[in-house]
């Protein structure tokens, strides 16, 4: 009995040993392999910003509001609006990283305010006789990274958030919801 | 004395006609002037644009030499200049009127910001065919953006018209600028009005860096004429041109603590540091990009003012041939590398070299 014990321990021993021979070798082929770890579209995001509750959010702000007379003009507003949804859109994301799921909202539904405005942009250009193509393209381009984010989003965040502020009435964010309608919105534009 | 001019003349008729060569096949609009000679006969045209030149700074030299015998018939020959070389072809050495062109189109047809939006967004466009700074924003000042609104709609959508539009309108700077050299010294206007190099990159090539001067100038006769508001409108309008006379603010403020002193302000002096201030303002721009020779008009018109120092206008002739010069290697290879940057900078120094060798020798034999 102890004798067949052993030489099923020697067995599985051996089994192991090869075990981990192959997953050696596959890790070491795979690692020489061109890998695709590049994220699905091209599209790159900013950094995140100043973040709510900093001096600079709120300078930011302002130079936001004054940043939108600068870039007057169909082409200046499709910059400008694209920029702004990908800053909330960042914002949002490290937000419900950090768990603060009332300002994430609040961040993701700056980001929806933004990318709504950029396709009437590129309507008025058209309007307007410019040649929209590579700003179709681009939107493509950010809509897509924009759900690839979100989705990635909606995987850690809770469906909804109950919030209760001091004396006041608690509210329960839905935000699964506020993200999936976030992702039909910019699905209009793939 | 009438040889000179007619010499002068003609040599500025030639360079208008000699423009045409270098008209850019991609230009549709002047597709019918189209010879691709600039391409197939580089040596030749290099050579005729060498003897062109040195003829003009010939008689430039003369000019200057002789100043009082032209000082009566001066105006005449600025008509003549003016007239002969409007009508010339802006992009044979350098193509910043097409960028002019363009930035007042992305703000003035599209109607969008030039500081934010490039014009090669602009998909289909004919001009992006022949503008060689499409990949940029605007480059130049605010207040340029706003006054190429003036020859932009004088040329009611017509490419051509346009581009003559813009020459007429740096034209006019020339014009009202002599006019303030004139203003405040007569003896002044022969070094800056007649010199090859102003007029080339001003009235052919219809650089906007006129329109920074004229502003300039303004300012120094305003504020020698005790209006302050003005002068420092001017001014202002001056840097936002093209940031350069930003260097002047040390020349003004120190000209203001002599006027509140009480002290007469010494207008030789404000001019010598002017042009001190604008040739370390040239020196500077190869850290920018490189040493253009059209920036040079910015110490020129300020070395008019200082006739009585010989060496120092003949010195500033001879730099301005050697600038002009510089166009060479590139109308000679078509590149803008290899051996060019190298060629560019012995061809505009080895003027400069001999002029200073050659003075040191007579100053030796004079001694002896």
């Amino acid at each position: 009995m102890i004798f067949h014990i052993d030489k099923n321990a020697k067995k599985l021993k051996v089994e192991m040993k090869s075990l981990i021979w192959v997953y050696l070798l596959v890790f070491v082929v795979l690692k020489c392999l061109p890998s695709n770890a590049f994220a699905e579209s091209s599209y790159v995001l900013p950094y995140p910003s100043a973040m709510p509750g900093s001096i600079f959010y709120r300078l930011n702000l302002i130079r936001e509001e004054i940043l939108r007379y600068w870039y007057f003009g169909d082409f200046g507003g499709f910059h400008f609006n694209l920029k702004q949804s990908d800053k909330y859109l960042v914002e949002a994301k490290t937000l419900f990283d950090y768990k603060q799921y009332l300002l994430a909202h609040k961040a993701l539904q700056k980001s929806d305010k933004y990318f709504g405005k950029i396709y009437p942009n590129l309507l008025s250009a058209k309007n307007n006789g410019k040649n929209i193509s590579e700003k179709k393209k681009v939107l493509k381009r950010a809509a897509q990274k924009h759900i690839e984010e979100l989705v990635k989003i909606k995987d850690d965040a809770p469906a909804t958030f109950n919030w209760t502020p001091e004396k006041e009435k608690p509210t329960t964010l839905n935000i699964w919801e506020s993200i999936d309608k976030s992702i039909k919105l910019r699905q209009k534009r793939l | 004395m009438k040889i000179v001019t007619y010499i002068f003349i003609a040599t500025l008729i030639l360079l208008s006609v000699f423009t045409y060569v270098f008209v850019d096949v991609n230009i549709v609009y002047l597709k019918s002037l189209y010879t691709g000679y600039y391409l197939t006969h580089r040596l030749l045209l290099t050579l005729f644009y060498g003897i062109l030149i040195s003829v003009l700074f010939g008689c430039f030299y003369f000019y200057i030499k002789n100043a009082d015998k032209f000082k009566g018939s001066l105006k005449k020959i600025i008509i003549l200049v003016i007239l002969v070389t409007i009508l010339s072809y802006p992009g044979a050495l350098t193509f910043d009127i097409f960028n002019y062109i363009i930035t007042a189109k992305v703000a003035f047809f599209y109607q969008e910001n030039p500081y934010i939006i490039y014009p090669i967004e602009f998909i289909n466009d004919p001009n992006l065919l022949f503008t060689r700074a499409a990949n940029k924003t605007a480059l130049y000042g605010p207040f340029w953006i706003l006054v190429s609104a003036i020859p932009y709609f004088a040329g009611l959508g017509n490419f051509v018209l346009t581009l003559f539009s813009f020459k007429i309108f740096i034209a006019l700077f020339y014009v009202a600028t002599v006019y303030l050299i004139n203003k405040l010294d007569k003896n002044a206007v022969i070094f800056f009005a007649l010199n090859p190099l102003v007029i080339i990159e001003t009235l052919v090539s219809g650089h906007n860096d006129i329109a920074m001067i004229f502003f300039a100038l303004s300012a120094f006769c305003l504020f020698f004429k005790k209006r302050y508001g003005l002068s420092t409108l001017t001014f202002m309008a001056s840097i936002f041109i093209k940031f350069a006379t930003l260097f002047l603010v040390p020349i003004f403020i120190a000209m203001a603590k002599d006027r509140i002193v009480g002290k007469k302000i010494n207008q030789e002096k404000a001019f010598m540091y002017s042009s001190l201030f604008m040739f370390f303002v040239f020196l500077l721009s190869p850290f920018r990009e490189e040493l253009y020779p059209w920036y040079a008009t910015w110490f020129i018109v300020f070395t008019s003012f200082l006739y009585k120092n010989k060496f120092l206008q003949n010195l500033v002739l001879v730099f301005t041939f050697g600038l002009m010069l510089r166009y060479i290697p590139y109308m000679g290879t078509g590149s803008y590398f290899g051996i060019t940057p190298l060629f560019r900078n012995l061809l505009m120094l080895t003027p400069v070299l001999i002029f200073l060798i050659y003075s040191w020798l007579r100053t030796l034999f004079q001694r002896s």
